[in-house]
């Protein structure tokens, strides 16, 4: 009724104003799509450059702008998850302008637009996404390395090859990875066991700091890392990129391929390959003998996904041999306290591809297939099947011709069911519940000759969880969610008779005495747990640029295998660990903030958390044990109480169209409360710089990063003492394996060139640097401090194509 | 009330496949624990004949003392067992022999001051004596201990003290050492 009215008023303006020879009633609007299925895009800014006009896309994509005058202008079109568009326009007339963007969809994000608000994720937690491409052009070599650009998140390593993710300076079982809606499972406990996974399968890495995503599981205090696959288009195309790098530092190189072929009829199929072939690497000053490494992935995915239902099926097969440096195969402590004392590795050898026991093999398969159907309110039923078999193998240097049968060889087979409904809604609720089921089976093969370290035991876990959240208006959603777990953990060990009574166990758990053969004796200890867990947050938006999140969660987890079990020698710090049988469960509470804004060029977000861990699960040392090879420490696993504090800054700031500058900063305190002292480990404070410069003309950026970790002063001391022969006395020395090393600073440089197709596909041609100054430094987070310096200069040269 | 049907049928898989996997797992083997070593045994003769056995032994991580006279000759032979099942003892120095190239014995002293060199018919790696079969010298009266290492690969075999000597130690114990004038 009013429209034509309304028109009629524009019409009449316009007249009036052309008048004048400047009109400033003209419009603009359009779509934007996506460039790959022409599905709209929504959420995306249109702004008109050097004006307060803007509008953003609504749920069809499209964007109106009124009121503008007339004369040339710069249209930017953005969106987080597209790479800017801009375009010059003459506007005279209103004018309708469509854009094509490049959608790298986050596929959770996507379930979020397309089967509303409950999701995978949590909302009132804040979350870090990156782009596997984009964690491949830094030129990461592991999934985890890639997490060193995301604040909060930190790297324990075991040299070169082998790292883990820690988050909030928790790592292994505290931290859970998910791959394809399945949780990883590989023999995570140890701190020298890096993820078995092949980061190149997937599309999209997530981090969640907090046990928040419950449908995970609640016994990561620390926080989940989700790997997953776009959501396929329903288009007939066929598309892949390859990826090589080249780099100096180990002189060798990774290529990595992936083809995936759609059909317009939801049908896909992609395949991916990656090898991975170096040798030793080098640290600024001499060669780190055995650091090579070969490894070769691949997997399959196929399915249908038809929207209204669709199943898909994945096979991934992962195999990856890694060296460790030869100078930290070491006998007893008199070996670490001259490796401690000497500036370099003992052993310098010239560089070669060879991988020489001290050594790890690892090969994960997994196998997964997953079904779903949406109902009339669109209500999602969606089961899954998952069979993980993990093989870890580790060498050492032995005697009599030993040194190629494996000391510890492990087979861990794991089969987990999951169903769940989601999408259940009443008015502005909407929930979802799931139930786990799992079932795994370790298997320590006796043939290696050594003690095992890790019993064979068979775990039964049955979980449930149920999710809501409240929404009734953009800016302000409650969500809550409860899980709760039963596992049973039924293993059979040899324990040393001798240590079976001196722990009190031959009285604390007679029960699970079987038989004593020898000097050991077979015992079934049959171990239950009760998990509750659970989450509740708010999302806010305190004003268009403000949003804030507030998050407590409460996790319970069993202890491990390790934390239970472990028994035997640790070599690459020569220590004795013990396992505890009278471990409980630990139970965490942690609140996490986030405030972001985001204003113009200017974004940031500040995250602190607070969280209080009863019965913390740690190992210290406790003793000195007397062996043949002489005195060792042994380290304990015992429980305390905890207090673990921190926060997360990231900022990002765009001076001009030319340059950029990011920042992140990261810093966790954390206390032993019982013990009153400092928890070992801990990440000091870190902070990463990025500066980016894009000329306005060429198709080329650089990118400057500067990595800067304090000295960690707060740690608990660990050091103990020993009787030293020199010059014919005896001589007490103190061992020090406590004290961190200094901080340190690293430059990088990204150097890069876009080639562009003439499909519009991005081909890059990159030039890295790492470590540019060959600053000699040792991380207090990488176990092989004792023994080496970290890496020197690297050069790299990426090639990516997209085709 | 469909969505409740499907719940039970999730229900029912769940239990099903536990059902299924909840075997019992055999009971593993004991580990026949290679390499390992329980004692380091020591057969000191004197130049005139007279015998001592020092046994070194884990379980009681001890053993009696050495007795030497200054200034005399002892030939010295190290052997290395397990002994933790005494129907089997294994006798490790042959492997050690085997691997010639790879170890080296060695004997570190505190308190005392002995010579150490190898014996004419010690196991030899080319012109190298691996001291299984040593002879001792001690210089003074006095009592100390004797470190007894079995190094494995060593960086120098050459060396003369522990830490230039490099490898790792798959034998370090201490010997309480006495000798008289």
């Amino acid at each position: 009724m009013f429209r034509p009215l309304f028109q009629f008023f524009l019409l009449f303006l316009s007249g009036f104003n052309l008048i004048y020879g400047q009109s400033c009633n003209l419009s603009i609007n359009g779509t934007i799509s996506d460039l790959h299925d022409g599905s709209p895009i929504i959420g995306a800014l249109v702004k008109i450059e050097g004006t307060n006009f803007f509008s953003q896309t609504d749920f069809d994509g499209h964007y109106q702008i009124q009121g503008i005058c007339n004369g040339k202008y710069e249209l930017t079109i953005q969106h987080p998850e597209c790479p800017t568009v801009k375009k010059k326009i003459n506007l005279q007339t209103s004018q309708v302008y469509n854009f094509d963007l490049e959608h790298h969809i986050n596929e959770l994000e996507e379930i979020i637009l397309s089967e509303n608000r409950i999701s995978n994720l949590r909302k009132s937690v804040q979350e870090v996404s990156l782009d596997i491409g984009e964690i491949n052009s830094y030129g990461s070599n592991t999934m985890v390395e890639a997490l060193s650009y995301i604040s909060g998140a930190s790297i324990l390593k075991t040299g070169n090859g082998i790292a883990k993710p820690a988050i909030h300076g928790m790592y292994g079982s505290r931290v859970g990875i998910v791959t394809d809606d399945f949780r990883q499972h590989d023999q995570e406990w140890g701190p020298d066991h890096a993820p078995n996974i092949d980061f190149n399968s997937f599309e999209t890495i997530q981090l969640i700091k907090g046990a928040a995503a419950l449908k995970y599981g609640g016994d990561t205090p620390g926080g989940l890392i989700i790997l997953s696959s776009n959501r396929k288009k329903l288009k007939d195309s066929l598309f892949g990129n390859s990826n090589l790098i080249l780099e100096s530092n180990g002189k060798g190189g990774k290529i990595t391929s992936r083809l995936e072929k759609t059909y317009v009829n939801g049908f896909f199929v992609n395949g991916q390959l990656t090898a991975k072939r170096y040798g030793d690497f080098h640290a600024p000053k001499y060669v780190l003998s055995n650091t090579g490494l070969k490894e070769t992935d691949f997997s399959i995915k196929l399915g249908k996904d038809k929207i209204t239902s669709g199943w898909k099926f994945n096979y991934s097969n992962y195999n990856i041999e890694t060296a460790i440096l030869k100078s930290a195969h070491i006998g007893n402590i008199e070996d670490l306290f001259y490796a401690l004392s000497s500036n370099e590795p003992r052993i310098i050898e010239s560089f070669t591809y060879e991988i020489n026991a001290p050594k790890q093999k690892g090969k994960h398969q997994k196998i997964s297939f997953n079904y779903f159907s949406l109902f009339q309110n669109q209500t999602k039923l969606e089961f899954g099947y998952n069979f993980q078999v993990n093989d870890r193998k580790e060498f050492d240097v032995r005697r009599g011709g030993r040194t190629e049968i494996p000391a510890i060889d492990l087979l861990l087979k794991t089969h987990n069911l999951v169903g769940s409904l989601s999408g259940i809604k009443f008015n502005d609720w909407n929930f979802e519940l799931g139930v786990n089921g799992l079932f795994q089976d370790n298997f320590s093969n006796p043939t290696t000759g050594i003690k095992r370290l890790i019993p064979d035991y068979l775990k039964y876990e049955a979980g449930i969880y149920f999710l809501g959240n409240f929404q009734k208006t953009n800016t302000f959603l409650w969500e809550w969610g409860l899980r709760m777990d039963r596992i049973f953990i039924d293993a059979k060990k040899y324990y040393d008779l001798s240590v079976w009574e001196e722990r009190n166990y031959a009285t604390q758990y007679s029960d699970f005495e079987m038989q004593k053969i020898g000097n050991q004796i077979l015992t079934n200890p049959r171990l239950n747990y009760l998990n509750f867990s659970a989450q509740t947050g708010i999302s806010s938006k305190i004003s268009n640029q403000l949003k804030l999140k507030a998050s407590y969660v409460l996790s319970q987890r069993a202890p491990n295998a390790s934390e239970l079990f472990s028994d035997g020698l640790h070599q690459s710090i020569a220590a004795i660990e013990y396992g505890s049988l009278s471990l409980q469960k630990e139970i965490s509470h942690k609140l996490l903030i986030s405030f972001s804004k985001e204003e113009g060029d200017l974004f940031w977000s500040f995250e602190p958390f607070i969280s209080k861990t009863f019965d913390y699960i740690y190992i210290e040392p406790t003793r000195l044990k007397q062996t043949i090879r002489g005195a060792f420490p042994v380290w304990e696993y015992n429980a305390t109480d905890v207090f673990l504090s921190g926060a997360d800054f990231t900022s990002s700031f765009r001076f001009s169209n030319q340059f950029k500058f990011d920042l992140g900063i990261s810093y966790t305190y954390a206390q032993d409360l019982l013990n009153d002292r400092p928890l070992i480990l801990m990440p000091p404070l870190n902070t990463f710089q990025k500066f980016k410069f894009t000329p306005k003309k060429g198709r080329w950026d650089v990118e400057l990063i500067h990595h800067l970790n304090a000295s960690q002063k707060r740690f608990p001391d660990s050091n103990f003492q020993f009787n030293l022969i020199q010059e014919g006395q005896l001589v007490s020395q103190t061992v020090d394996i406590s004290t961190p090393p200094p901080g340190f600073q690293r430059l990088d440089v990204y150097f890069s060139i876009n080639l562009k197709s003439n499909n519009n596909l991005k081909s890059q041609i990159r030039v890295i640097a790492q470590n540019l100054t060959n600053s000699e430094y040792r991380d207090y987070l990488n176990r092989m401090r004792f023994y080496s310096a970290d890496l020197g200069r690297n050069f790299q040269i990426q090639l990516n194509f997209k085709y | 009330m469909k969505n409740f049907q499907i719940l039970f049928k999730i229900k029912l898989v769940v239990v099903a496949i536990a059902l299924i996997f909840s075997c019992s797992k055999d009971d593993p083997d004991a580990v026949n624990q290679q390499e390992f070593i329980s004692n380091v045994v020591l057969k000191i003769q004197s130049s005139d004949g007279s015998k001592q056995t020092v046994d070194w032994d884990l379980s009681e991580q001890n053993s009696q003392a050495i007795n030497l006279k200054a200034n005399s000759d002892y030939t010295v032979e190290i052997s290395f067992l397990n002994t933790s099942d005494p129907s089997a003892i294994e006798n490790i120095t042959l492997e050690v022999i085997e691997e010639a190239e790879e170890h080296q014995v060695f004997y570190g002293f505190a308190g005392v001051s002995v010579n150490v060199s190898s014996a004419s018919d010690d196991t030899k790696d080319g012109s190298r004596g691996v001291l299984i079969k040593s002879v001792w010298n001690a210089d003074s009266a006095g009592s100390g201990i004797a470190r007894v290492y079995l190094i494995h690969q060593p960086t120098d075999f050459n060396a003369t003290t522990r830490e230039e000597m490099g490898g790792f130690n798959d034998v370090a114990v201490d010997i309480p050492i006495t000798i008289t004038d």
